[in-house]
């Protein structure tokens, strides 16, 4: 990452620190009962969970990770991005309703919660919190790095740290994540996510303006693009080609993981749980897929116009896919915009991180506990004692990966979604699924991914084959597939009588 | 003898138990789910059609299944098969049109397609649908807070 060691910058990113600080101070306070520390108290409106989904689903990847795929891959990467059009409706016709409903009816604080009283099996409860743990961890574990990263190129880490830069750059983000974190729970995590999802709106639209004027708008754009033909790098005009630069296997498996998969996000889900009142999820397709566009603006606009840029001689060739949106910042950007963005991507990653924290340690206290048929007492102590060992966890795991933020960021996606997605948005409808099948898919989905992540991504053994995958085949859409198939395939096999529901639960999927 | 025909009175409670949305939403989600599987497994051309239709189809499937309440989609139908089609029929295009298609606006025209169509058009449709349909009655609520409550 390029050196953002600026005293603007530095002054904004501790303004930035010390504001989500304040909050986390405050927070502690309201924070009394375990309801307040796992669902902030069950009090937020329709705009402010739309703005808090949108933070906790957005990471670094799109502010860093998304701008530095698009320059490698073209417009491909932004197929990820096309499913926004429906998904906020999508989450809203096929979980968000009954989740909601579901806690009206019964404790449910977590998405394993909502599993276990749904299909009434702790067996599917603690696979879930298993695939939960599992993907927690890898999924803070990348939002760890990209937050030390970028403290270690704003702050100067470099010069004052030397070869421990990195490690103090991860600490200091971790000791803000756990000071507001396990002070203030879920209290503390969606006012900050409040504050962050705003800033990352405001950054998002306000970039992409410079970055349209800065490339001569769209048309500009993409005639400088398709003109370079010669020298280094070429672009030319398949960047701007759908399967340009990536085969159609991966570009549609981007679709579908982020398309169908966001169901099965627990980060998101978990948001809903804490709507106030269920009537007004009308409006939450609204204000969460308008969010959600808003802030992309980010990653189509820094994607298309640094390759523009560097064709037309204006920005070096990048050495490091991820340096797209900080030398665009660097360059292109007036001082306090990049000032704002900067908070805007220190924002993103740490309010998806703060939400992991708590997910993981809810895991952990809550739903494996529960699912082990015991329950932990003084559960806020002991979550707030997890949070911490759960955030640790993911730092070390961090320190051990060295790829690219894009791809670590699907791998946990991938997971959520193969696990979860076809027991929640086909379990929560459909009142003939029954426990076995949702266990069954559930492991399905967290085994399939991991197993053939694994085997396409390692090299500790080089015996080990790679995954009997096509060309460009992405092994959690393989995963996502499989766990929908096998729960069809179950529910079919285990046969045709509606398995017997509680008369509420069975109400809350009436309705 | 004149041959009448009479029309039985259709019978609410057995309309309702066929669950026709609902059976047509799982009809496909079964179709798509496999079809994917193997499209994403299996390296051959054709069956990028097949993974193509299957992706845009799934999603549509599966707000079907969460929307219908008693098996019917209360007037979600029309929107649904618009969204259905702008999605399939998109993805087609892309696929069909070799090297992104001729220039649209000075961007290639699979492109144009890919951000002023597939974003825009469904989420106005989708978000005006779901606030249009959306519908939790008091006396739902009600009857739930009262379960919750040991009164149910």
């Amino acid at each position: 990452m390029p050196i953002l060691h600026r005293p603007f910058l530095v002054a904004t990113a501790l303004l930035y620190l010390l504001i989500t600080l304040l909050i986390g101070v405050w927070a502690l306070r309201r924070t009394r009962t375990p309801r307040d520390f796992w669902v902030a108290g069950r009090g937020m409106g329709v705009l402010m969970a739309g703005i808090v989904t949108m933070a906790a689903a957005f990471s670094g990847f799109v502010f860093l990770g998304g701008p530095g795929l698009t320059y490698r891959i073209g417009v491909a990467s932004l197929f990820i991005n096309l499913p926004i059009g429906f998904t906020s409706a999508l989450l809203g016709w096929a979980v968000a309703k009954r989740l909601r409903l579901l806690a009206e009816v019964r404790e449910v604080y977590t998405i394993p919660d909502a599993l276990l009283h749904r299909f009434g099996s702790r067996a599917a409860s603690g696979t879930a919190a298993v695939a939960i743990l599992v993907g927690t961890v890898s999924y803070l574990g990348t939002q760890l790095l990209a937050l030390g990263r970028l403290l270690e190129s704003i702050l100067g880490l470099r010069e004052m740290a030397g070869p421990y830069s990195l490690a103090v750059g991860v600490a200091i983000g971790l000791a803000v994540l756990l000071f507001y974190s396990v002070g203030g729970g879920m209290v503390a995590g969606v006012y900050t996510d409040l504050f962050q999802g705003t800033l990352m709106i405001a950054s998002a639209c306000a970039v992409f303006w410079y970055a349209m004027k800065a490339g001569g708008g769209l048309s500009g754009i993409a005639a400088s693009i398709s003109g370079s033909t010669a020298g280094s790098p070429r672009f030319g005009r398949s960047l701007l080609e759908p399967f340009g630069r990536a085969p159609v296997l991966t570009a549609l498996g981007f679709y579908f993981v982020f398309g169908v998969g966001v169901l099965g996000q627990p980060h998101m889900l978990h948001k809903f749980l804490m709507l106030k009142d269920p009537r007004r999820l009308r409006w939450l397709p609204l204000t969460l897929g308008l969010a959600q566009i808003l802030c992309l603006l980010i990653w189509l606009g820094v994607g298309l116009v640094v390759p523009a840029l560097v064709a037309q001689g204006r920005l070096p060739a990048l050495t490091q896919p991820d340096d797209a949106a900080p030398l665009f910042l660097l360059h292109f950007v007036p001082e306090i915009v990049t000032g704002l963005a900067v908070a805007g991507i220190l924002s993103a990653i740490m309010s998806t991180a703060d939400g992991f924290m708590n997910i993981g340690s809810a895991a952990l206290v809550r739903d494996l506990p529960k699912a082990l048929g015991r329950q932990v007492g003084r559960e806020m102590l002991w979550g707030r004692l997890a949070t911490v060992g759960v955030a640790l966890l993911a730092a070390c795991l961090a320190f051990l990966y060295n790829d690219l933020i894009a791809l670590l960021g699907t791998f946990a996606f991938g997971t959520f979604a193969a696990a979860l997605a076809p027991a929640l948005a086909v379990g929560l409808n459909w009142k003939r699924v029954t426990a076995g099948a949702a266990t069954a898919s559930i492991a399905t989905g967290t085994l399939l991914n991991l197993s053939l992540e694994f085997l396409a991504k390692q090299t500790f053994f080089p015996s080990l084959p790679k995954p009997p995958l096509p060309p460009g085949a992405l092994p959690a859409a393989v995963s996502l597939a499989a766990s929908f198939t096998v729960l069809l395939a179950v529910t079919a096999w285990q046969g045709r009588k509606n398995p017997p529901l509680p008369s509420d639960i069975a109400a809350v999927m009436e309705v | 003898m004149a041959l009448t025909v009479t029309r039985r009175p259709r019978d609410p409670e057995r309309y309702n138990a066929r669950a026709l949305a609902n059976r047509t939403a799982l009809l496909l989600l079964s179709l798509c789910a496999p079809a994917a599987l193997v499209a994403f497994c299996v390296d051959a051309p054709a069956l990028r059609w097949v993974a193509a239709l299957a992706v845009t189809t799934f999603p549509v499937a599966l707000i079907a299944l969460g929307a219908a309440r008693s098996g019917r989609l209360h007037g979600l139908r029309g929107p649904l098969l618009v969204l259905w089609i702008v999605l399939a029929g998109s993805f087609l295009a892309l696929l069909a049109l070799p090297h992104g298609g001729p220039d649209v606006l000075g961007i290639p025209l699979a492109l144009a397609l890919m951000l002023f169509v597939l974003v825009p058009v469904p989420f106005v449709l989708v978000c005006w649908a779901y606030a249009a349909r959306f519908e939790l009655k008091d006396e739902d609520l009600d009857r739930l807070r009262r379960f919750r409550d040991g009164k149910g």
